[in-house]
């Protein structure tokens, strides 16, 4: 056979075979858990069937050999004569194991690796044996239709045991001599049944040959048979995917249903799609040019021809990008084999449910998460669960129940893995980390839970007192943390002593076009991962001298009574920088990494956009500071900053304890302290109004001119879409509505609020400021559109109930949300 | 037509036919080889045993039922420890088996027999 074709084979067998094998060991799983239904039995036969008789065909002498044994016992099982124990099954995973190691060698090296399966082999015999001396007289096959059995037990077992394992089978090799009909008998492996004598003789014979045909009375009978067959020969060549036809008869209608995602997809060579993606990415940078440029011509025609061209290549990116993705259930797949493992080598029960399995991610995520999650899985069995008696003891059942939940949130994936184990303890993690010399004493006293929670993602953590086979290895979950943000995920820990522990995973839906803040410093222009970015801010005039201070000959700023530290980037990547000293304002861009954040310094903050990932050369690889490189539309190239290099490069995040702003507020308001970050506005003359700046997806300010009308109501056009305004003033309560401030300037400022995709502008008058405060709040039945006052910054202020402002002017805003979703 | 639910075994097959000059169908499975072949002819029919949906040996016998079909030339293939399926083809009106494993010649030599 032709070597690339055989190749090809190769290639596909491996790819079909571990597909297969993937399935046998859900099924065995199955079987076990007694979820096993008719066609279980048969299946996990037939694909170790298939493994064997394509290996065989492709002269696979290794994976055949091992195959034909687990195959000789599993028709034992199928056919009900031997029934399926926990350790043979567990002997039948370890033989999956071993084909599947096989075909990994196959496909890497090209061999079936020198694995020596002898051993392996030798148990599947003893359970075969083991079992067969019961052997019933008749074996029935319960799947097949029964067709009139002759007593040919007998000869079927012979041949069952007498394949010479070591049997030479090539594919290249011819076997049968150039005259077939000399040599009907040893050599042969097919056969016509008209040459074979009735009955009882043909199975002592078919022993030997290795080919027959039923109807081999004479040359007539295939003369015959050609005769009265109609001309028409196929004329169509098809190709492989398979069309079918389904038939809606009910019997039917339970084993296709499982099949139903296979048969209307085609298989895609994985690279195809790299390049698809690849060219994507560059028409979307071509775009993205053209739409630049075609901006300075008035033609209308050329116009709305890029508008088209512009809609088109988001369509198709989005297109191509749903190719690549693969449900989250293909990683979870083999997680029912790892909680088995890892729970009967520990003696515990666990449960594995899964929801979401059809959350789709993208392929190259999907193989990042591996690893990471399996990780999470034998953690949570691990430390989380207890034993059954310690369960019983703490009124728990004695199965553990863990839970892999996945779903998309804000074009994000949420994968959680819940357990309903102990919990963790975290006075034991504190005390931990400070005789891990992690923490001091100190530190660890002003801890709250949640931070000492964080601890367990420190590198050279591990709590497990003593190391177990499975985890504790050293190779924690620093690892897991650090994979995970690779791919720009975050990962979260919440544990509830003697409840249970949900880690929380969130990572983006894809990494080849993502959208990034661009800036300039020292005339270079750098791209900036929006998942990094938490605000903007800009000092004018005075402050930029006076705001930042310096604390050990580092640049800090006080940001809302918190010390944020700064970086220059220019002084960081060490680029010229002519303007020093002539500043008239300071662009600081705060980001996060790692859970802390810091001030970045440029000289321009210029706009976003998407961009399009494009990685590194080789040689630049090691530059920790920079994450890759993107066109930009006026097709120079700028380098996107790699935020957590950037900051370990400045040394602003190396510390433990000196966490910064952001983590702290955002912990105390997620542990539930009533500080508030408020947004404080004026609506009307001196009416103080604040709104949570959680509710604030963006603040704008708008052109008075730019109000356009669509039935009663204002919109603007923005960012390509309609956006309703809602002027607050006209749903509170306002006690001078005539010279509010707004109506005199030119411009309005204007708090963008969104939910599920829709958004609404509120015109709020002046924004005064942001705020950190504790609020008391003060409750007034009597107002419409408040939800009560407070005092801040010693003025009585009224608190905003967005949501209720929202309902009034648009009763439809949240409704249809709720239609969506039913 | 080469009917397995092995797609590398259909394409093995396929490809050694193909080699020798021949056009080739395929099938996933019984019933799909049953469908496509309702209202089609083929000059022959080459089908594994063990499948899913259809085996080989319910496919043979529903082709038979089909009036085009009637003398179209059927092998099955079958693995050395399936001996009492070869004697299930022949009931079920199989023209012939091949056991698998097979090398091409092995298969061209038998399809060389049955077809024209």
């Amino acid at each position: 056979m032709n070597e690339d074709i055989q190749k090809q084979l190769v290639q596909d067998f491996v790819e079909e075979s571990l597909e297969g094998l993937e399935r046998f060991d859900q099924e065995l799983l199955a079987l076990e858990n007694g979820a096993s239904t008719g066609e279980t039995l048969n299946n996990i036969f037939r694909i170790i069937h298939t493994v064997k008789g394509t290996s065989g065909c492709l002269g696979l002498t290794k994976i055949e050999s091992l195959s034909h044994v687990g195959e000789n016992l599993l028709v034992k099982v199928r056919d009900g004569e031997l029934e399926a124990h926990q350790s043979m099954i567990t002997t039948l995973l370890t033989f999956s194991d071993a084909l599947q190691n096989m075909m990994a060698s196959l496909s890497n090296h090209g061999n079936e690796g020198d694995t020596d399966h002898t051993g392996l082999k030798a148990e599947l015999e003893r359970l075969l044996s083991a079992e067969s001396a019961t052997e019933p007289a008749k074996s029935v096959q319960p799947q097949e239709p029964t067709i009139q059995e002759k007593p040919q037990e007998q000869d079927e077992k012979v041949s069952e045991s007498k394949v010479p394992e070591d049997e030479s089978i090539s594919t290249t090799a011819a076997k049968a001599p150039d005259n077939p009909d000399d040599t009907k008998a040893q050599e042969q492996c097919w056969g016509l049944y008209d040459d074979e004598p009735e009955a009882e003789d043909t199975s002592s014979k078919a022993q030997e040959q290795r080919w027959g045909i039923f109807d081999e009375s004479g040359e007539s009978d295939t003369s015959k048979a050609i005769e009265s067959e109609p001309q028409s020969q196929p004329s169509e060549n098809s190709e492989p995917p398979i069309s079918t036809i389904k038939k809606e008869t009910d019997s039917e209608a339970k084993t296709q249903e499982n099949k139903s995602v296979a048969e209307g997809s085609i298989r895609v060579d994985v690279n195809h799609l790299d390049r698809l993606m690849n060219l994507v990415g560059e028409l979307v940078l071509s775009r993205n040019q053209i739409v630049q440029r075609v901006s300075n011509y008035e033609d209308s025609a050329l116009q709305s021809a890029c508008q088209r061209l512009n809609l088109i290549a988001t369509e198709l990116q989005e297109g191509v990008m749903k190719t690549r993705m693969q449900p989250i259930g293909n990683v979870w797949q083999k997680f029912p084999r790892v909680v088995r493992d890892v729970s009967l080598e520990l003696s515990k029960k666990v449960r594995l449910d899964m929801v979401g399995k059809e959350t789709d991610l993208d392929r190259t995520l999907i193989e990042a998460i591996k690893d990471p999650l399996t990780h999470i899985v034998r953690n949570a069995i691990d430390h989380g669960i207890e034993t059954p008696a310690e369960r019983a003891n703490n009124g728990k059942s004695e199965e553990g129940i863990l839970l892999l939940r996945a779903y998309h949130e804000g074009g994000q994936v949420n994968i959680e893995i819940i357990d309903d184990g102990k919990g963790i303890d975290p006075e034991k993690i504190k005390l931990k980390a400070v005789e891990k010399a992690l923490i001091s004493h100190e530190e660890a006293g002003r801890m709250n839970d949640r931070d000492a929670f964080a601890l367990v993602f420190q590198p050279g953590f591990s709590t497990a007192p003593k190391v177990t086979n499975l985890s504790g290895r050293g190779v924690g979950m620093d690892v897991v943390k650090t994979n995970i943000e690779k791919i720009g995920g975050s990962v979260d820990i919440q544990s509830e002593f003697g409840q249970g522990t949900t880690i929380k995973i969130k990572i983006p839906l894809t990494l080849a076009i993502i959208p990034a803040l661009i800036v300039t410093s020292a005339s270079e222009r750098f791209a900036i991962p929006q998942v990094s970015l938490l605000e903007l801010v800009r000092l004018d005039g005075d402050d930029v001298n006076k705001a930042i201070e310096f604390i050990d000959g580092t640049p800090v700023y006080r940001l809302r009574g918190n010390l944020l530290p700064l970086v220059y980037l220019n002084k960081e990547l060490k680029i010229d920088h002519e303007n020093e000293n002539d500043l008239d304002c300071v662009n600081i861009v705060v980001l996060k990494a790692d859970g802390r954040s810091f001030g970045l310094i440029v000289d321009e903050i210029n706009d976003t956009e998407e961009i399009v990932v494009k990685p590194l050369a080789k040689q630049l690889k090691g530059l920790q500071a920079f994450a890759g490189a993107t066109i930009m539309g006026d097709g120079h190239v700028a380098l996107i900053l790699d935020v957590l290099g950037l900051a370990q490069h400045a040394h602003v995040i190396t510390e433990v304890g000196s966490k910064s702003a952001f983590d702290n507020q955002e912990d105390r308001s997620n542990a539930g302290d009533d500080k508030h970050t408020m947004l404080l506005f004026e609506a009307g003359d001196n009416h103080r109004l604040a709104l949570p700046l959680s509710l604030v997806d963006r603040l704008e300010e708008f052109d008075k001119e730019i109000i356009e009308h669509s039935g009663e109501s204002e919109v603007v056009q923005y960012r390509g879409q309609i956006l309703p305004l809602i002027r607050v003033q006209n749903y509170v309560n306002t006690f001078s509505n005539e010279n509010s401030s707004t109506a005199n300037d030119d411009t309005m400022q204007v708090v963008v609020y969104s939910e599920n995709g829709r958004s609404v502008g509120l015109i709020v008058g002046n924004i005064k400021d942001i705020v950190e405060e504790s609020l008391e709040v003060k409750h007034l039945t009597s107002s419409r559109g408040l939800s009560g006052s407070a005092v801040i910054q010693d003025h009585v202020t009224d608190l905003l109930d967005v949501r209720d402002i929202i309902a009034q002017a648009d009763p439809d805003f949240f409704i249809e949300k709720n239609e969506s979703i039913v | 037509m080469t009917v397995d639910d092995a797609s590398t075994m259909r394409q093995m097959v396929a490809f050694t036919l193909k080699s020798a000059g021949h056009d080739v169908l395929q099938a996933q499975d019984g019933r799909d080889a049953l469908n496509q072949l309702t209202n089609r002819q083929v000059d022959l029919v080459i089908t594994d045993v063990n499948m899913p949906n259809m085996n080989g040996i319910e496919l043979t016998r529903e082709l038979r039922k089909l009036p085009h079909m009637q003398r179209t030339p059927i092998l099955i293939l079958t693995t050395e420890s399936e001996q009492k399926r070869k004697m299930e083809g022949r009931s079920a009106g199989a023209t012939g088996w091949i056991v698998k494993p097979f090398d091409q010649q092995s298969l061209l030599q038998v399809v060389g027999k049955v077809l024209p």
